[in-house]
């Protein structure tokens, strides 16, 4: 759940950006970076490999500005995508209020789509959560790719019962990522205002 | 609810505040921190003659990410925890203790400040922090209401278009 600090007049919430190696969740960070008003936005940090394979998380401090006295702010997190790092991204699931969920549309990728929502429902597990408790978004991104695969194959894989909201994206050049953003954002705060 | 949050309120705050300040005063430590688990600031404090602080976003999530981290290796070797970490290099030193299951107390200070006095005033701000802590589980839930879900989507829209 958000962090209230009535006398600060702050309130912090954490989005964290999950999905298989490689499929775009540092993209999104990166687009985000670039795009939002330095005075927005606070340092990007990434413990990356010498790769630039994310390594613990990305994390990017976005400030929304403030409502009712409050200044609202959010916390971005990625997670490190690849398999044997499920201990770091365990950690970083720790308070989480928001997902984005981001597939990979490579035809070659089916089953690793497959695999990291297992493991994020796993994980939210440990931490005690239900995943219906926690708003999350799909971004279906790579959809520039000239193979990319059906959309409908990718969700049959993620979400087979069609509950969550859905993004097509190329993060590469920020198509869709603002909005997907904006989605997970919104889910949020209507959590807080709603206090559930 | 997902995790517990923590809502500090006025005189709570206040407390705290004072505490961290007080640190500060007999140590002289230069940067005070109180930093949640999940990496959010929930107050500062910095010395008088300290220059601008780093960032202290970042600095908070490295801290909380490196104390679960840690805690998480604590485990694996059959600790319940690791409560105190030391990171010293060749001019300063980060020094974070556990302040409750909730909080890390975080201080920043030059090496011509001695450790061990730290540790010691820090044990002792540490156990006067936790009872305020402590007071703030009775807290009420905080209601924001539908005005605020108007304001933020109204912010949403301006950034995010």
């Amino acid at each position: 759940m958000s962090t209230i600090n009535f006398a600060a007049r702050e309130i912090n919430c954490k989005i964290v950006y999950y999905g298989p190696g490689m499929s775009g969740k540092t993209t999104n960070l990166k687009h985000v970076f670039s795009r939002v008003p330095g005075h927005l936005r606070g340092d990007m940090v990434s413990l990356a490999t010498e790769d630039e394979r994310t390594l613990f998380f990305d994390f990017l401090p976005l400030d929304l500005g403030t409502v009712q006295g409050f200044k609202t702010r959010f916390h971005l997190y990625t997670v490190p995508g690849q398999v044997f790092y499920n201990a770091s991204r365990k950690l970083i699931l720790r308070g989480v209020d928001g997902i984005v969920f981001v597939a990979d549309s490579a035809p070659g990728r089916l089953r690793a789509n497959a695999e990291s929502m297992r493991n994020l429902r796993e994980n939210l597990a440990e931490h005690g959560i239900d995943v219906r408790e926690v708003p999350i978004v799909l971004q279906i991104n790579k959809r520039d790719l000239p193979d990319a695969l059906p959309t409908d194959m990718i969700l049959s894989v993620i979400d087979p019962s069609r509950e969550l909201q859905i993004f097509e994206a190329m993060a590469g050049t920020g198509v869709g990522v603002f909005e997907t953003l904006k989605t997970v954002s919104r889910l949020v705060l209507e959590r807080l205002s709603k206090n559930k | 609810m997902i995790e517990p949050s923590l809502e500090l309120y006025g005189d709570a705050y206040e407390r705290v505040d004072q505490q961290l300040q007080d640190l500060l005063d007999t140590t002289g430590v230069r940067y005070g921190l109180l930093v949640d688990r999940k990496g959010f600031v929930l107050s500062h404090k910095e010395a008088l003659w300290a220059p601008r602080p780093p960032a202290l976003d970042s600095v908070a999530t490295l801290v909380a990410s490196n104390a679960a981290a840690t805690a998480a290796l604590a485990n694996l070797l059959g600790e319940r925890t690791f409560s105190e970490q030391i990171h010293q290099g060749e001019n300063g030193t980060l020094y974070v203790e556990s302040v409750g299951d909730q909080t890390l107390l975080t201080l920043i200070f030059d090496s011509s400040v001695p450790l061990g006095k730290v540790k010691v005033y820090a044990k002792k701000a540490v156990a006067q922090m936790s009872a305020v802590l402590d007071e703030l589980k009775d807290v009420p839930a905080v209601q924001l209401g539908d005005d605020f879900n108007k304001g933020v989507n109204a912010l949403l829209d301006d950034l995010l278009g």
